[in-house]
């Protein structure tokens, strides 16, 4: 059905679909590339008629390896189903194909004034299959909300290879909310073939400020202050001294460089209500000792602000060739107590760590950047990774904000939930993928079932 | 690490696996499939270099399908130098390909392109055959003129004010560009030339099939044949920015003296007194050719040069490869013309049926083949020149 050009055991080819933009290595038997739904479905049939597990994936810019093929799968990539098959402006709503493209979408709509929220950092290169698989997050998330409050509907594979449509398009359908349950299930429940999404109407006027302080403390206080006040910025993103100096270097936006911190935050709406809000930020920002404060003048200076803050994680390659960016959520009262925490535990494994992460909803994202070709180095990540997310979850926040918890935080689940909780979920898997097949090894750790070994396949490395 | 390609250790960590490179390669968004984008083709050179995996035919075909638009480049947070990374990769691959396309290759590279007076007689034959019916249109070949092949009205050598450098290719099947070129450098007062003996061809079809040693003596030529220090203008976006990097290509002074002269026709244009023109309210689609925005940036000039004169249209689509590259399209034609079909529709949503400016003849070439009506910023300019 697919034919032999749209699949492959070569190899080379197969190397590299061993990992995505995570650090956690695996192997797949197989890789294809289905052109429509019922490819994908035959796929998945194939694939489940020898034996073997499924992992699907959009472009792999996941940093959790949620794309990592574990169990020896066949890896379906959605690369080619990048059809936007359907644009209601009136209803605001799209139907596409997983693999279309984040940014793609909203550039298709754009004539409409319309444009698609979630905007994970890697938009110009994400799939929305692959956010809806992790329920992706992004700077304007703060205010617009999740993926999940973006999906309406989604035709999926399910794991047997019978197809079944998840929601709809009225605003509460009937009966349990398994669109809800599919989103954020990072492949462990089927594949998406087809995606209704909701777009947002353009804003009327948008305010983007760059607020630069002498200290971290301080712009902790300014997030903590402008959420208090009652404003709620459609963005509001921190990053710290050396993240903001590497991110300078690539794009040349202006950013200060002598700055221990930096605030990006975006108010938008209708032009007076912009200009009241970004008032207030401003003031709250001086008040918390601000050194600058700038308002982009223009589309063009607001897309470099925002460029600069979304090349980030790439940026830093320029101060040592290897990273691992860490994805969790604590509570915004805590932030500067969690980011001293932080900066102590690197200090204590001899490692550099940078901050840029999602300040207005207390989403984290240390980065630990290294040399992975010096000895020793990636156990001393491993181990600060681990402690700094301990540290994160004794502070009270979560394993993670929009990343998924894919392979690397797997083994960290029992830290959040109890037995009778990773039971529970462990059964609603297994309501979808009674057999294990759909992206084995991933999100549950082993043992999540009351009693059970796990079933999957041993001798992976990760 | 110094393995079998023998490339930039350095340059080949930098490589995150991010991705934000994908959607900005033309062959990554034709196929899907990770080898043919910039993060795969990085995997693939660590495995081989690493000694992981052999130069097999699959590595070979992954390099070789790099059209090296180096538009992950601009792309890349990281500052992976792919294009740098890809050349090395050709010149330890050695010529690859068939034997029909190493034999035209070397025909074309190394009989013709250093011996311009041989191209140009090579280039009547054409012509003559073509007028015959002996050319098969599928080869995508521009339908040559002899009118255009008139000897070039330019001084060769002396001091001007500007040299004007000819090309291979160019000079011999579009030189109706240069004599274009040359009205608009003399409409704005400044003395141009063309340069001495030597100019035969810049070397970047060499550099980018991994003719290392050939780019290099043909570098050298060029350097030597426009002495002094006047700019050095380049209609070709392809020759300009290989020009602008023989600094590093044979590294010496001299070299990154000559370097830091060249500039692209637009580019040294948007620096004189605007030339008068008159505002014609035609409108024309931008095409960037890769190696004017990818590699030297100045794309933006174009778009200052021709304003006062035209409706400017950008198309939507991030300056994607249309998949010409240099001898890309001729030998991998499959490829070529998949990706040129994106680029066709992305020019048919900015304005359909509308002039589309190019500033490198092998896009203006690729795009002819495909029906569009492609011209150089030049010749666009020099049809307005007033008086």
């Amino acid at each position: 059905m697919l034919g032999t050009a749209n699949a492959t055991a070569e190899p080379l080819e197969l190397a590299l679909y061993a990992r995505d933009a995570g650090v956690a290595e695996g192997h797949a038997v197989a890789v294809c590339w289905p052109a429509t739904g019922a490819q994908l479905a035959a796929a998945v049939r194939v694939a489940r008629a020898h034996g073997r597990p499924f992992v699907v994936r959009g472009s792999g810019t996941g940093l959790a390896g949620g794309a990592t093929p574990l169990g020896d799968p066949v890896v379906i990539v959605t690369t080619r189903l990048d059809r936007i098959l359907e644009v209601d402006a009136r209803s605001r709503v799209a139907w596409v194909e997983p693999g279309v493209l984040n940014l793609d979408l909203s550039r298709a709509v754009r004539h409409l004034g319309l444009h698609y929220a979630p905007d994970p950092s890697s938009q110009q290169a994400c799939t929305i299959g692959g956010n809806v698989g992790t329920n992706a997050g992004g700077p304007h998330c703060l205010a617009y909300g999740v993926t999940s409050a973006h999906v309406l509907a989604v035709e999926v594979v399910l794991p047997d290879g019978e197809v079944a449509l998840l929601g709809g398009l009225a605003p509460d359908e009937p009966g349990y909310d398994l669109r809800g349950c599919f989103v954020g299930s990072e492949g462990t429940m089927g594949a998406a073939t087809r995606i209704a999404v909701r777009l947002t109407p353009d804003p009327p006027e948008v305010a983007t400020m760059l607020c630069a302080f002498a200290s971290v403390e301080d712009a902790a206080a300014t997030v903590s202050e402008t959420i208090a006040s009652g404003v709620l910025p459609a963005a509001l993103e921190m990053m710290d001294a050396p993240i903001t100096r590497a991110v300078e270097d690539f794009v040349g936006a202006g950013y200060p460089r002598d700055a221990q911190a930096v605030l990006l935050v975006e108010v938008d709406g209708l032009p007076a209500g912009v200009a009241e809000q970004a008032a207030q930020v401003e003031a709250i920002a001086r008040a918390h000792g601000a050194t600058a404060v700038r308002t982009a003048a223009d589309e063009a200076e607001r897309a470099l602000l925002w460029k600069g803050r979304k090349s980030a994680f790439g940026a830093i390659a320029r101060i040592a060739p290897d990273y691992y960016l860490h994805d969790a959520v604590v509570p915004r009262t805590r932030l500067v107590e969690v980011l001293g925490e932080i900066a102590r535990i690197a200090a204590a494994h001899r490692l550099l760590v940078m901050n840029v992460f999602h300040a207005g909803d207390g989403n984290l994202h240390p980065l630990i950047v290294f040399d992975g070709r010096e000895p020793g180095t990636w156990q001393r990540v491993r181990a600060a990774g681990t402690a700094i997310l301990e540290a994160c979850l004794d502070a009270g926040g979560v394993l993670t904000g929009e990343h998924g918890v894919g392979v690397e935080k797997r083994d960290l689940m029992p830290r959040l939930f109890g037995p009778d909780d990773l039971d529970a979920q462990a059964r609603l898997r297994d309501a979808f993928d009674p057999d294990g097949a759909a992206n084995p090894m991933k999100v549950l750790p082993r043992g999540s079932r009351c009693g059970e070994l796990q079933r999957v396949p041993e001798g992976t490395w990760i | 690490m110094s393995g079998p390609l023998r490339l930039d250790p350095d340059g080949l960590v930098a490589c995150v696996a991010c991705g934000l490179c994908l959607p900005h390669c033309p062959t990554y968004r034709v196929t899907g499939r990770e080898i043919a984008s910039p993060r795969g083709r990085i995997a693939a050179m660590r495995a081989v270099e690493a000694g992981a995996a052999p130069a097999d035919d699959a590595f070979v075909r992954a390099i070789d399908e790099c059209i090296q638009c180096r538009g992950c480049e601009a792309a890349c947070p990281s500052g992976v130098p792919f294009g740098h990374l890809v050349e090395a990769t050709r010149a330890a691959l050695g010529p690859v390909g068939p034997w029909w396309r190493r034999a035209a290759e070397a025909v074309a590279l190394r009989l013709l392109a250093p011996r311009h007076t041989l191209l140009v007689a090579a280039t009547w034959v054409l012509l003559a055959a073509q007028r015959l019916r002996l050319v098969p249109a599928r080869l995508g070949l521009p339908r040559l003129r002899a009118a255009s092949l008139r000897p070039l009205d330019l001084p060769a050598g002396g001091s001007p004010d500007a040299w004007l450098f000819p090309g291979c290719v160019m000079d011999a099947w579009m030189r109706d560009t240069h004599r274009a070129a040359a009205r608009v450098i003399r409409a704005t007062g400044a003395v141009v030339a063309r340069p001495g003996a030597g100019a035969d061809c810049c070397g970047a079809l060499h550099l980018h099939t991994g003719r290392i040693a050939l780019a290099r003596r043909l570098a050298a030529r060029v350097v030597r044949s426009m002495p002094g220090d006047a700019p050095v203008v380049v209609d070709s976006a392809g020759c300009g920015a290989v020009m602008k990097d023989y600094g590093r290509l044979l590294g010496t002074p001299e070299a990154g003296a000559f370097a830091a002269r060249v500039h692209d026709f637009s580019e040294w244009l948007a620096t004189r007194p605007p030339p008068p023109v008159a505002r014609t309210g035609r409108t024309v689609v931008v095409q960037d050719p890769c190696h004017l925005r990818h590699v030297q940036r100045a794309h933006g000039a174009v778009r200052s040069v021709l304003r006062d004169a035209y409706e400017i249209v950008e198309t939507d689509d991030d300056g994607l490869c249309c998949g010409a590259g240099g001898l890309y399209a001729a030998t991998r034609p499959a490829l070529a013309s998949a990706v040129r079909d994106r680029k066709v529709a992305a020019i048919g949503r900015a304005a359909p049926g509308a002039v589309v400016a190019s500033a490198n003849p092998g896009c203006t070439m690729h795009l002819r083949a495909a029906g569009l009506d492609v011209r150089h910023p030049a010749e666009l300019l020099a049809e307005v020149l007033d008086g």
